[in-house]
């Protein structure tokens, strides 16, 4: 009998039972899964975006179905940081999963108060910052388009913070690299990638827009080949370690991800297809591995083999 | 009932006239008991497309000797109700369920049900429980044509074992009165007949039975369609908006609502 594979991963301070995580936006706050899924068996579970007030978020039509994904725009409703401390974390606690919280704002300063205000908190093993959303001191400019910006901003959290700090990249950028930099600089821990790509439909019966808002954020299979490029890019050239995030859904998408350079992945819209999808995957990766005699799942990281 | 993900076994597909169909799915212990108006997430493939499950409220359920079943009637209209459409019996398929909020059962006295198209489908369960229970209701039946109106003799049969009647509309008059079945149901309800109204279809139709029930002093909820991604509350997909201005989600504070909680 072989011995047990090693799926366990550290992502700098962030240390992980094995590289299977769920996507921000996808899976609630986590305890709308807790009765479909075994949320313990999970590397950690990253909450719907949190902001200093409860958000109500955006007019339907919210999603709509595209070929090989969806498109949303929830407008990043949520219930507040308090909310979710004071009703949501002690319900987690029973399972337990590790729990990262990934926060926006739409100042330095409501940043800032987020993750100070988490940072007492033991049951918070890491913050995840959303930098997709736009900065009204700045005209509405996503803080995470702009490295300047980017930098003051993860300096500024990084200062009132001794947890892992990881900064979701965008992919509606030029250079994502640069981003990614950008965040270093600032004192990130950690690089996710990649957010939503922007992306629109329209019914050609009504000749109306799917969604009230017009535009609205791609997930699914569909965006994978671009995550790939993007996780690739930036471990090789950042020099962080990185979270893929984009259209997982089977063992592969885990393997191609792990080989581009990630250390851990994020499943996102997998999730609203079939619940189980983060948990089943940790059970087929530790099988793939064992079946090709890989001890451990650190071996498998950025080890894709280029062509000479 | 926590809602769980069971592959559901499929016993019969039962063809109405075409584009409507009944599956008969085998579905775990316990299910028979979910409330009128609830809905299942059904995935209907396992490639890419369609990408999402499809959110369809439960037709009838019942238990037996030999285990509890759900009928889903459904519209086959894209590839997801088409893929259903051409299922044979012992396929399998994972279904999620039951989800959301049904309707309440509180009114007392005659109500009136009113189901436009493939909105009746929630309302035969319902309309079978308010037979069984003794309650009379008239049931309101509009649709475009004869075609748009599934199951019509079964919702009769259940109209009057209730001690109700069955009112049909069509627009092209192929069935029952020429019109739109808020027709029929605005000279009942000014005729003070009914306290409460239990609705299912087109917003329009729900949207216009608010403001007759608002107008009326009458109790009333709507089962609502919205387009869904996950089923349970944890994509935010299917806003609905609330008369406070904030969002309520159809797949967990509904899908069946009071009338005075939507904005119309």
């Amino acid at each position: 009998m072989s011995a047990p594979v090693d799926l366990s991963v550290a992502l700098g301070p962030l240390a992980l039972a094995n590289p299977i995580l769920t996507a921000s936006g996808t899976f609630g706050y986590g305890l709308e899964f807790a009765h479909l899924t075994d949320l313990g068996r999970l590397g950690g579970i990253v909450t719907k975006g949190l902001s200093v007030a409860p958000i109500r978020g955006n007019p339907p039509p919210r999603v709509c179905e595209t070929r090989g994904g969806m498109l949303n725009s929830i407008g990043l409703q949520n219930i507040g940081i308090e909310r979710f401390l004071a009703e949501v974390l002690p319900g987690l606690e029973r399972f337990p999963p590790r729990v990262i919280v990934n926060l926006f704002g739409v100042s330095v300063e409501e940043y800032v108060r987020l993750a100070a205000r988490v940072e007492p908190v033991a049951g918070v093993a890491a913050v995840e910052l959303n930098v997709s959303c736009p900065n009204v001191q700045r005209g509405g400019l996503e803080f995470g388009q702009d490295p300047e910006i980017l930098a003051r901003l993860v300096r500024a959290v990084r200062a009132v913070t001794g947890k892992p700090l990881i900064v979701k990249l965008s992919p509606n950028v030029t250079r994502p690299v640069e981003i990614g930099e950008a965040a270093k600089a600032g004192g990130a821990d950690i690089l996710s990638a990649i957010n939503t790509l922007l992306g629109m439909a329209i019914d050609p019966v009504s000749r109306r827009p799917r969604l009230a808002t017009v535009r609205g954020g791609l997930s699914g299979p569909a965006i994978k080949p671009v995550a790939l490029r993007v996780v690739f890019d930036v471990a090789r050239q950042v020099g962080l370690p990185v979270i893929g995030i984009g259209g997982i859904e089977t063992v592969d998408d885990v393997l191609e991800f792990l080989l581009a350079g990630a250390s851990a992945v994020q499943i996102g819209s997998a999730l609203f297809r079939d619940p189980t999808t983060a948990e089943r995957l940790v059970t087929a990766l530790a099988d793939r591995l064992a079946a090709d005699g890989v001890g451990t799942v650190r071996e498998l990281i950025g080890a894709v083999r280029l062509p000479s | 009932m926590l809602p769980t993900d069971h592959l559901a076994v499929v016993e019969r597909v039962v063809e109405h006239p075409l584009p409507y169909f009944s599956l008969l799915l085998a579905v775990p212990r316990g299910w028979a008991d979910l409330a009128a108006g609830q809905f299942v997430m059904v995935r209907t493939g396992s490639g890419l497309e369609p990408f999402l499950r499809r959110a369809f409220s439960v037709h009838d359920a019942t238990s037996s000797a030999t285990g509890d079943r759900i009928e889903l009637l459904i519209k086959a209209v894209g590839r997801g109700t088409r893929a259903l459409a051409a299922l044979s019996p012992g396929a399998r398929l994972p279904v999620l369920g039951p989800l959301g909020r049904g309707f309440s059962l509180a009114a007392e006295g005659p109500v009136a049900l009113v189901a436009g198209g493939v909105g009746a489908a929630p309302l035969y369960l319902l309309a079978r429980r308010l037979a069984e229970r003794g309650q009379r209701f008239d049931f309101f039946y509009g649709g475009r044509n004869r075609v748009d109106l599934p199951r019509l003799e079964s919702f009769a049969a259940l109209a009057r074992r209730s001690g109700g009647r069955l009112v049909a509309t069509t627009e092209d008059g192929s069935a029952g009165a020429s019109g739109l079945v808020a027709e029929p149901l605005e000279r009942a309800l000014a005729s003070g007949e009914f306290r409460f109204v239990y609705a299912c279809g087109p917003m329009g139709l729900l949207a216009r039975l608010a403001s007759l029930v608002a107008a009326h002093g009458l109790g009333g909820e709507a089962a609502l369609e919205t387009p869904m991604g996950c089923g349970f509350g944890a994509c935010l997909g299917c806003a609905v908006p609330r008369p406070d201005g904030r969002f309520a989600l159809c797949c967990q504070d509904g899908p069946v609502f009071a009338f005075s909680e939507v904005a119309w």
